[in-house]
């Protein structure tokens, strides 16, 4: 599974270091915009930002023939899927990192800022992040990857609307539909969490079906 | 005695305006066996099958002694395989797809997958994106030996490449089955280098088994026999397997020269290449035989 993990890197390489630099240009923002409540939406973009990528090295794989190829590898089929999934977590990992980076740097600016609102920004930045690519990769393999981008646009307005679900029915509790609400983060990310093992299990049975 | 490195018994495949029809033949440890026919006759629907990349509708398929639906990754290492083209994400180098192969297959050997991009003057850092076709070629077939398999599946593995470059690929290929456990099933549109190296000729046309026989018995005992109207009306119909007319002359593919030769005196037999034998089954006729006016 190593050898697959890093050939979905190498895969994505030189679209990384682009998401990588526009991540890395966000860490600096505070430096330059003094607003606090940018500041949730930068870290959810930091977030959001490396996942973008995904679908287009999916593609690129289809185009080489390496999603036919690599079923030819001495590997179990979940192991494939297995690692591509890793991959979307690590990528995820590489977006909290930015934004921690970023939280520091408004540390670091001595700005006032508001720790509740910052992990907003977390908490959406990865609930976003993981409701798409759950969304996203079974339904790229379904339907195949010409249509990558749409499909990763439409998971995504998905995954705000379903944040926006969680959102409406805990307005008994929050007291309105609060999308900031923590209690609304921590649920989406519960609700993420749950869905990306859910996406694991759907990607390797369409995966077991399909045919190359 | 030979232990086959494949077998497909009845393999079926259907497909809405296609259909892969009752496929069956061996491939014996230490052979080549060499895939042929036309555009769209169902070699890559085989090779396919075989490699699990497709469902079978029926049939048995089995490779190394083990069915596909049972192959482990163990036995899957033991199996080589290039498709036409490019196999490996293109932002690939090949120092970079020798670390990913490297974390996947157990039996990797770094040192010959080197040694081979050197004596195919691949470049190792550069990426597969700027390879031309025929590097992408030489590049898959690196990797497909690089890891000692026992069987080597490849579809189209030649095409793009230029003459000195195919007869190196080709000495690779016979080395290879020097060891008597190594066999390699190759689909190729060229088969004139079919003829140079495979030990045996898998015939597909319109989805069905042509024939499976050995090479030499084919370049041996198979003739043409060229002659004109009057004569052909007199050849036998149960020596005729296929036959097509070329300007004022007809041609007829038989199994047995030698009989024809004494049979039809008249009549020139020539000896014939398998891009004859294609070509009389794909151009000719094979059914009734209607009689010329």
């Amino acid at each position: 599974m190593n050898g697959l993990i890093r050939n979905n890197f190498y895969s994505m390489e030189s679209n990384l270091k682009m998401s990588f630099l526009m991540a890395a240009v966000l860490v600096f923002s505070p430096l330059i915009i003094n607003n606090s409540t940018i500041y949730p939406m930068i870290i959810a973009v930091q977030v959001f930002l490396f996942v973008v990528n995904t679908g287009t090295a999916l593609h690129a794989d289809e185009v080489a023939k390496w999603s036919k190829f690599e079923l030819t590898l001495p590997i179990k089929r979940s192991a494939i899927i297995g690692a591509k999934y890793i991959t979307f977590a690590i990528l995820i990992l590489f977006g909290l990192f930015l934004g921690f980076c970023t939280a520091v740097c408004i540390s670091l600016s001595g700005q006032t800022w508001n720790f509740l609102s910052i992990l907003w920004g977390y908490e959406y930045g990865l609930g976003l992040s993981i409701i798409s690519i759950s969304l996203m990769y079974p339904i790229i393999l379904k339907t195949g990857t010409e249509k990558n981008e749409l499909i990763l646009l439409l998971s995504a307005f998905s995954a705000v609307g379903l944040m926006c679900l969680i959102a409406a029915a805990l307005s008994p509790i929050t007291g309105e539909m609060n999308l900031q609400h923590p209690l609304t983060g921590a649920i989406s990310i519960f609700v993420a969490l749950l869905m990306f093992p859910i996406s694991f299990v759907v990607s390797v049975n369409i995966h077991k079906n399909k045919e190359f | 005695m030979n232990r086959n490195a494949l077998t497909v018994s009845g393999l079926t495949k259907k497909y809405e305006a296609f259909t892969l029809s009752d496929i069956s033949f061996e491939v014996p440890q230490g052979v080549i066996a060499g895939l042929i026919g036309a555009n769209g006759a169902g070699k890559s629907t085989t090779l396919n099958s075989i490699l699990g990349l497709i469902h079978k509708d029926e049939g048995e398929i089995s490779i190394l002694g083990n069915p596909i639906e049972e192959l482990q990754p163990e036995v899957r290492e033991k199996i080589g395989v290039v498709f036409d083209g490019t196999n490996f994400s293109e932002e690939l180098t090949p120092k970079k797809l020798n670390k990913v192969l490297k974390g996947i297959y157990c039996s990797w050997d770094e040192e010959y997958f080197f040694a081979l991009l050197k004596k195919l003057s691949l470049p190792v850092a550069k990426k597969i994106k700027s390879f031309s076709k025929g590097m992408k070629a030489k590049l898959s077939i690196a990797a497909a030996f690089a890891h000692h398999p026992k069987l080597l599946i490849l579809d189209e593995a030649t095409s793009g490449l230029d003459p000195i470059v195919r007869d190196d690929i080709l000495d690779m290929f016979l080395d290879f089955v020097q060891e008597e456990e190594n066999s390699i099933l190759v689909s190729s549109h060229i088969t004139s280098d079919l003829e140079k190296v495979a030990d045996y000729i898998i015939f597909i046309h319109e989805g069905r088994l042509i024939f499976s026989k050995p090479k030499d018995e084919l370049l041996e005992s198979y003739g043409i026999v060229k002659c004109g109207t009057a004569q052909f009306n007199m050849i036998d119909k149960q020596d005729i397997i296929a036959y097509r007319k070329q300007d004022y002359e007809w041609q007829v593919l038989v199994a047995d020269r030698n009989n024809a030769k004494k049979k039809y005196p008249k009549a020139m037999v020539i000896p014939t290449t398998i891009d004859e034998i294609m070509l009389l089954y794909v151009k000719g006729e094979t059914n009734e035989r209607s009689y010329p006016q």
